[in-house]
């Protein structure tokens, strides 16, 4: 296979520089001190690994709430998505255009401006300081890119099968999970990871319509990210990162299942 | 359908412009007697918002503060990590938005944020005069007890621990340690591109600048100056002067500034640098101890002395639970819970040694701190008082106009 | 009608969340106009604008920050868009590759800029690296790569991020495009090369268009990275507004706000000409099928 070469020395290098920081971050997380210029760190302890599991924070709880937070986001910002993408590529409305800018407006708004305003208007819903509230907060955050996807992908798919089984007189909801859905998978698969990758990352905006009362392990992971203990970055760094991995690893099995099942059958 | 959307959207625009609605009455803390606010704070949970970067003042206030308050007064601590800014930044939205009853009840605080705070109506008080362990263990008549930053605190704060700048640096790698700015300008030059501070308006860099400024320039003037723009840069002049000159020498010669003092600190720790600073006095200690900075490592003040300053705790505005907040408040300024922040943490405590009882000052005098320090009164009688805050953000911008890359 | 309601709740959660964005944005504008009843600005005034655009400083802030968006979001595309087709070539769009282009994406921008500081500053994993091989004889020899006012260690973080998304953004699309019209192009003979140049590519165009969009607007008004890895003069636009957001004054924040209303300002008007050049793009590739 010569003509992969190419590619295969592509991937390899990318995947070289992607798991390098990540090594060091392995290593990091065990090093007590690792001056210049050794390639090593010069000593190592479980300081870190004994704070993240004994120390102020409850390490179950917050990778509970987060990542069932982040499942929550990924599911509704997806909902969301799908029928979005629905109104945009199966019908034809005025204002079309304004309804595909509108879903890139929460990107263009800086993130440090948006918690602020949406602060305020929680106050007023009610809803700060509230897990409601950090879910909405979040899923302002996901939906741009939950739409993007299922557009995208509806826009593939188009609703030719669903229209079939409506003919052969399915209603509408049975003709749209046997006739789409199935398609839709994966793109629904690759939107709910963005959703979850997006709530799962959150920090000012959680912090904000949070107040500090709803917490995730990015709210914990970045003030020491901030106070420069590197080895506790680290650790912390790795849990988040790596709990995350697993979510997905969980979420594609799923799928598989689902999939195999559906074949099948 | 567009009269729908219109509708929907007219509906949301409007919720900002409805004012504020009438404040719940509350009890009279003001006039209350202590007994009364114990027992008005008795079952009830207190919300402590703080920078949370620190894992061991973490634990110590989640087990060593929360068990002592919980024993002694039925007080449930939630402690919640934010930074000042953060904290400020929402205590504004609630009060733009008028939330009457907030969500946070006491807040670490300092200098210029509480000048702040207090300005714009953010904090509740004066309540500290209310506090029995304020005449108990803290000497009323300190100008730190009075003023913080040269602000009158008029009793809107109760201090917390006392922070001092210190530098240091391993005396195996450079065994002599400058002790004045001209010493400083020596120890640059003999290691070339190995010593920074961080870009102002940083913390830390902020003092080290506002530091050399005493070195050159004498810290009495700024006590009483004018915050204008010109009035401060002619005064500070020479010391602007010698950074400049300092430029030449300093890591990647003085072009760029690390962006903060933790970025220093994993220079300094992995070697790259060979000089450090910190407003925590006992750092070097707690590094040594967690194996970050090797045995030798050593602290030092310039013998002309280092500019110290407290920080504070406050009650929020909109506190829902201010006599809560007061308990606590008066809990970890005894003598008891000091002593344990002293030993626990390493940090300066705040009780006037004259007010502690015999067994209390034999307690504190017997805590081992660790290595490569100075000594509290070695500390103590090296200690600067702070500018007046409004002229910190002025210097900062001198600095960023005057000798970056200058 | 009937069409019209259905067309209106499945756009529903849509204008949830729009509605929301603007009632927030809007909070904040009010205050860049200087209105904070709460602190008792009440004279609106246009002065924290002029303020702004008449500091010296804020032209090559704004140079800084259209640097930084440009450089990242054009190279995370191109090296993006090829990371997917290597991705598809070799069949490896599910399973533990995947894993590997979504690792980025999911680590926080305060870790990557740890990241970059630890392989790139002067006592940084390449520099000691160096060092061993004796190419480096002491750190201060080593050039410094972040920190300059040349911004390339906060395109580097950027791209650490970007390329992932870019990859895993496209992938499922180009996937299905080269399974489907880009299999039929090769059976008809053509080659895998020219069906990627004349088939998969000109038919993803939208998609990494918007990709290159959304990485645009992000870096353009992001402050995290640019300000762990920046210069300390001439600092990004995003990263001016954060500083002066900053500020203990609380009566400042309309400045930071006016410095955030601009940056807003920009981002709008550049995704504006964005959606105007897509559409005309679209029309006359409508016009010419």
């Amino acid at each position: 296979m010569r003509k992969f070469r190419f590619w295969k020395l592509f991937l390899a290098v990318t995947a070289f520089c992607i798991l390098l920081p990540a090594a060091q971050l392995l290593l990091w997380s065990i090093a007590e001190r690792w001056p210049w210029p050794g390639l090593l760190p010069e000593s190592c302890s479980l300081r870190t690994v004994k704070e993240l599991l004994f120390g102020s924070a409850k390490l179950p709880q917050l990778l509970l709430s987060s990542i069932t937070l982040g499942l929550t986001v990924a599911a509704l910002g997806t909902l969301a998505g799908i029928l979005t993408a629905r109104a945009t590529e199966l019908y034809d409305f005025p204002g079309k255009g304004l309804v595909t800018f509108g879903a890139f407006l929460p990107l263009l708004v800086p993130g440090t401006v948006f918690a602020m305003g949406i602060q305020i208007t929680l106050i007023r819903l009610g809803l700060s300081d509230t897990l409601a509230g950090v879910v909405i907060v979040h899923l302002i955050a996901a939906v741009p890119y939950c739409i993007t996807i299922m557009t995208d992908v509806t826009r593939a798919v188009g609703n030719k099968l669903e229209q079939q089984a409506m003919v052969l007189g399915a209603s509408p909801l049975r003709a749209f999970f046997q006739g789409s859905f199935p398609q839709l998978l994966p793109g629904i698969l690759s939107s709910m990871s963005m959703g979850f990758v997006l709530s799962y990352s959150q920090y000012f905006t959680t912090l904000m319509a949070g107040g500090g009362r709803v917490k995730t392990l990015a709210l914990v992971l970045i003030p020491y990210i901030q106070s420069g203990d590197r080895a506790l970055a680290s650790v912390y760094s790795v849990t988040f990162a790596g709990s995350a991995l697993l979510v997905f690893f969980l979420f594609e099995g799923l799928i598989h299942f689902i999939e195999k099942r559906g074949d099948g059958a | 359908m567009k009269r729908m959307i219109a509708f929907v959207l007219a509906c949301l625009m409007v919720l900002p412009l409805f004012g504020c609605g009438s404040k719940a009455e509350e009890i009279d803390l003001t006039n209350a007697s202590w007994e009364e606010i114990l027992d008005t704070a008795r079952g009830t949970t207190v919300i402590f918002y703080g920078w949370g970067g620190d894992e061991n003042r973490n634990n110590w206030l989640n087990t060593t503060v929360a068990q002592y308050v919980k024993e002694n007064y039925d007080i449930t601590l939630e402690v919640v990590g934010m930074n000042i800014d953060d904290i400020l930044a929402k205590l504004s939205g609630e009060k733009q938005a008028c939330a009457s009853s907030g969500s946070i009840d006491m807040i670490w605080i300092n200098g210029e944020n509480f000048y702040s705070a207090k300005e714009n109506g953010l904090l509740w008080g004066p309540f500290t005069d209310k506090l029995p362990n304020m005449a108990a263990y803290i000497d009323l008549e300190d100008p730190e007890t009075l003023n913080d930053f040269c602000m009158p605190i008029e009793g809107f704060e109760a201090p917390y621990a006392k922070a001092q700048m210190v530098m240091y640096a391993d005396t195996a790698v450079t065994p002599d340690l400058p002790g004045s700015s001209e010493e400083l300008m020596a120890f640059c030059q003999a290691n070339p591109g190995k010593v920074t501070y961080p870009a102002l308006p940083d913390f830390t860099g902020s003092a080290f600048v506002r530091n050399i400024i005493y070195e050159i320039c004498g810290w009495e003037q700024f006590q009483t100056m004018a915050a204008d723009y010109d009035t401060v840069k002619a005064a500070i002049e020479p010391a602007l002067e010698y950074l400049r000159q300092l430029n030449p020498y300093l890591w990647n010669e003085g072009k760029t500034f690390p962006d903060s003092s933790t970025t220093l600190d994993a220079m300094f720790s992995d070697g790259e640098l060979v000089m450090n600073m910190s407003y925590s006095p006992f750092t070097v200690a707690s590094g040594i101890a967690d194996g970050i900075y090797t045995e030798t490592t050593q602290t030092f003040v310039f013998d002309n002395g280092t500019i110290g300053n407290t920080n504070y705790m406050a009650i929020a505005y909109n506190s829902p639970n201010k006599a809560g907040a007061m308990v606590v408040i008066n809990a970890i300024i005894s003598g008891q819970i000091q002593l344990t922040q002293y030993a626990q943490l390493r940090e300066l405590p705040v009780v006037a040694t004259g007010k502690l009882s015999a067994e209390e000052l034999a307690a504190f005098e017997s805590v081992d701190l660790g290595k490569g320090i100075l000594s509290q009164a070695e500390l103590l009688s090296h200690r600067l008082p702070e500018m007046p805050a409004s002229l910190v953000p002025i210097i900062e911008q001198i600095w960023l106009n005057e000798v970056v890359g200058k | 009608m009937r069409k019209q309601r259905t067309v209106f709740l499945l756009l529903l959660p849509f204008l949830a969340v729009t509605a929301l964005v603007l009632v927030s944005v809007w909070n904040v504008l009010v205050q860049s106009f200087g209105y904070i009843p709460a602190f008792g600005l009440t004279q609106p005034t246009l002065s924290y604008y002029k303020a702004v655009f008449t500091n010296p400083d804020f032209l090559s802030a704004l140079r800084v920050s259209l640097k930084i968006a440009l450089w990242s979001a054009a190279l995370a595309c191109i090296l993006g868009v090829a990371l997917s087709m290597a991705l598809i070539r070799l069949k490896k769009t599910r399973g533990r590759a995947v894993y590997l282009v979504r690792f980025p994406i999911l680590i926080p921008h305060a870790v990557v800029a740890v990241f970059m500081i630890q392989l790139f500053s002067q006592t940084g994993l390449l520099a000691r690296a160096g060092y061993a091989l004796g190419l480096v004889e002491d750190y201060t020899r080593f050039p410094q790569l972040l920190y300059t006012p040349g911004y390339g260690g906060t395109i580097a973080a950027y791209l650490w991020k970007e390329i992932p998304f870019v990859a895993y953004f496209v992938l499922a699309f180009m996937g299905s495009i080269s399974d489907s019209l880009g299999q039929a192009a090769e059976n008809l003979g053509a080659s895998s090369a020219r069906s990627f140049w004349e088939v998969t590519l000109p038919l993803s165009i939208p998609v990494i268009a918007r990709a290159f969009l959304i990485i645009f607007i992000f870096a353009f008004g992001g402050y995290e990275l640019p300000l762990l890895l920046g210069a300390t003069m001439p600092k990004a636009l995003p990263v001016q507004a954060y500083l002066a957001y900053m500020n203990p004054d609380l009566r400042q924040r309309p400045l930071a706000m006016a410095m955030n209303g601009v940056i807003l300002l920009l981002s709008i008007l550049m995704s504006a000409a964005y959606w105007y050049l897509v559409r005309r793009a679209s029309r006359r590739m409508e016009g010419s099928a």
